[in-house]
C-alpha cells in the first residue's frame, strides 16, 4: 500500500496561493489607466520582443505579468477567441466581459484542478463606444475577477504601487499626465526607469476600425518630457 | 466557443485558416451538381508607383443578380483583393484573408510579407475549389513595403500562385480586357495612364462579355477604380470614376463604337 497523506482543502488552497504568488512576484508590474480618451496600459519590461502587453480585438487589449509562456498562451488564445468569435457572428458581437470570464474560469480550474496553479495575473481592457462601457477587468491567478473603476495594477508588488498611483490620480487626466503618474508609481521614489525599459500600449480611437496602438521608445519619451 | 487553448505540438500557430479548421469553424467541403455562375472582370495593371485595379460591378446569374457588387476589397492596408467566381464563397474568402492578416499581425506582432500573403491564400483556394464545385478564383495585388514596389499575384483553379510582372485580368471578361491591356501595356505607365488603360479595358469586357457590367450611365453605377501605393490601399472617388467612363463612351459614341483607329 502506497503512503497516503491526508492534507486539507484549506492547506492546499493556501499552498497552491502561496506557489503562484512567489512566482508573480518575481516579475515586473503592469498599471493599466482610463485617461480621459482611451485606455493606457504601461509595463516594466527590459525585453522590446517579449511582449507583456498586446492587442486582442478591434478594442480590446491584453496584459499579462508572471510567466511568459503562460500568460503568453493565454493571450493567442484570447486573440484566437476573440477573432473567431467576429467571424462566426459579428465584430460587434466580441465582448471583452465574455473573454475575462473565460480567462477566469480556465485560470480557476487550472488552480484547482492543474498540475500546479498558473503563475500569471492578467487584464482584458475594452475601449468603450456607444455600445459598450470602457473596462479594466483583473483575473488574479486563482480565477477571481474584478472590474477596475479607474486604474488596475497587476504584479507582485502591487499593494505599493497601486497606493502610490490612487495617490495621484483624480479625475481623468491627459494620456501624458496619467502615463507619467503610471511611470511614477511603477519606479517609486527611490528610482527611475528608463525610457527603453518601458513597454507602453493604449487604446484609442483615431478614425480607424483598429484602436490599439504600441507607442515607441520616441513617442513615450515625448510623452513623458 | 470556449478559450480555444491548444498544447504546444498541436497549436495551429498564428495561420486563422488553421485555426478556424481545427476547431470547425468552416463547415464540411461537399461536393454537389450546382453550377454556380461565374461572372467578372476585374484586372490588375502594374505601374511605376504600385498598382491599379479595376473591377466591374455585375453579379450575374441565370440574370443580372446585382448591379452594385463590390470585387475589390481591401485585405489590409497595402494588400487590395479581388474576386471572381461563386459569390458567396468569394465574400467569405475575402472575409478569411481579411481576418488572417489582422490575425497573424496580432499573434506575432509583425505583419506578413506580400509574398507570405500571397502563398498563405494557395491552400485555401485549393481547398475550396478542389472539394467543392463553388469555384473561387481570387487576384491580390499590393504594395511590397520591403521591396518598394507594387506587385501582382495570380492563381489558377488548384490554387497555384504565380507572380506577374506587367498585368493580371480574371474573370469572364478575361479575353477582352486582356486584349486591350497586352496592346497598351508599357512597362513604364504612370499613374494616369495605368487608370485608363484599366478603365478601358474594363470597358472593352463590358462591351462584348454578357456576364460583365460596363458602366452604367443609366443608374450612376461604374466600375470600381483602386490604387495600392506605398499610400496604402486607395479607392477613386465615384464622380472621378465616373468622368473617366464618359470620357471614353464619348469618344466611342463618336467613332461609331470603335476605337477609332488607336488604344483609347
Amino acid at each position: 500500500m502506497s503512503n497516503y497523506f491526508y492534507v486539507s482543502p484549506e492547506q492546499l488552497i493556501k499552498d497552491r496561493a502561496e506557489f503562484a504568488q512567489k512566482g508573480i512576484a518575481r516579475g515586473r508590474s503592469i498599471v493599466a489607466a482610463i485617461y480621459d480618451v482611451g485606455v493606457l496600459m504601461v509595463a516594466e519590461n527590459p525585453s522590446a520582443s517579449l511582449n507583456k502587453i498586446s492587442e486582442v480585438y478591434d478594442r480590446i487589449a491584453f496584459a499579462g505579468v508572471g510567466k511568459y509562456n503562460e500568460f503568453d498562451r493565454l493571450r493567442e488564445a484570447g486573440i484566437r477567441w476573440a477573432d473567431g468569435t467576429g467571424f462566426t457572428y459579428s465584430r460587434e458581437d466580441v465582448d471583452a466581459r465574455a473573454l475575462a470570464n473565460y480567462y477566469a474560469q480556465h485560470l480557476g480550474d487550472m488552480f484547482t484542478e492543474g498540475q500546479k496553479p498558473l503563475e500569471v495575473e492578467i487584464l482584458v481592457a475594452q475601449l468603450g463606444n456607444k455600445f459598450r462601457p470602457t473596462k479594466l477587468y483583473r483575473v488574479a491567478y486563482e480565477g477571481t475577477i474584478s472590474d477596475e473603476p479607474r486604474f488596475a495594477v497587476l504584479g507582485g508588488d502591487s499593494e505599493t504601487i497601486k497606493g502610490r498611483f490612487a495617490a495621484t490620480e483624480e479625475a481623468q487626466e491627459s494620456l501624458a499626465t496619467t502615463l507619467k503618474n503610471a511611470v511614477a508609481a511603477l519606479a517609486g521614489p527611490d528610482r527611475s526607469i528608463e525610457v527603453g525599459d518601458l513597454e507602453v500600449g493604449i487604446l484609442e480611437d483615431r478614425g480607424s476600425r483598429r484602436t490599439f496602438l504600441r507607442l515607441n521608445d520616441e513617442q513615450v519619451s515625448e510623452l513623458l518630457r | 466557443m470556449g478559450l480555444p487553448l491548444f498544447s504546444a505540438n498541436d497549436d495551429p500557430g498564428p495561420s486563422f485558416f488553421r485555426f478556424s479548421e481545427s476547431v470547425g469553424l468552416n463547415g464540411p467541403a461537399f461536393r454537389s451538381d450546382v453550377r454556380p455562375a461565374h461572372a467578372t472582370t476585374v484586372i490588375a495593371v502594374r505601374y511605376v508607383g504600385g498598382v491599379v485595379m479595376v473591377g466591374d460591378r455585375q453579379a450575374t446569374g441565370n440574370y443580372i443578380a446585382s448591379r452594385d457588387v463590390r470585387k475589390i476589397e481591401a485585405a489590409d492596408r497595402f494588400t487590395a483583393l479581388a474576386i471572381s467566381g461563386t459569390a458567396a464563397r468569394g465574400m467569405e474568402f475575402i472575409r478569411m484573408a481579411q481576418l488572417s492578416f489582422e490575425h497573424y499581425e496580432k499573434m506575432t506582432d509583425s505583419a506578413l510579407s506580400l509574398e507570405g500573403k500571397a502563398n498563405y491564400l494557395s491552400p485555401i483556394i485549393q481547398r475550396n475549389n478542389l472539394t467543392t464545385p463553388l469555384m473561387v478564383l481570387p487576384l491580390l495585388a499590393g504594395w511590397d513595403p520591403s521591396h518598394q514596389v507594387g506587385r501582382i499575384f495570380e492563381y489558377d483553379g488548384a490554387g497555384g500562385c504565380y507572380e506577374r510582372f506587367d498585368y493580371s485580368t480574371i474573370g469572364s471578361g478575361t479575353p477582352f480586357a486582356e486584349g486591350a491591356l497586352r496592346l497598351g501595356f508599357r512597362s513604364d505607365l504612370d499613374r494616369e495612364a495605368a487608370l485608363e488603360l484599366g478603365a478601358l479595358a474594363i470597358y472593352e469586357a463590358g462591351d462584348n462579355d454578357p456576364s460583365t457590367g460596363g458602366p452604367d450611365f443609366v443608374r450612376n453605377i461604374y466600375p470600381m477604380m483602386v490604387t495600392i501605393t506605398s499610400d496604402g490601399f486607395q479607392e477613386l472617388e465615384p464622380e472621378d470614376v465616373a468622368s473617366r467612363f464618359r470620357v471614353i463612351n464619348e469618344r466611342r459614341t463618336l467613332s461609331g463604337g470603335n476605337a477609332g483607329g488607336s488604344l483609347r
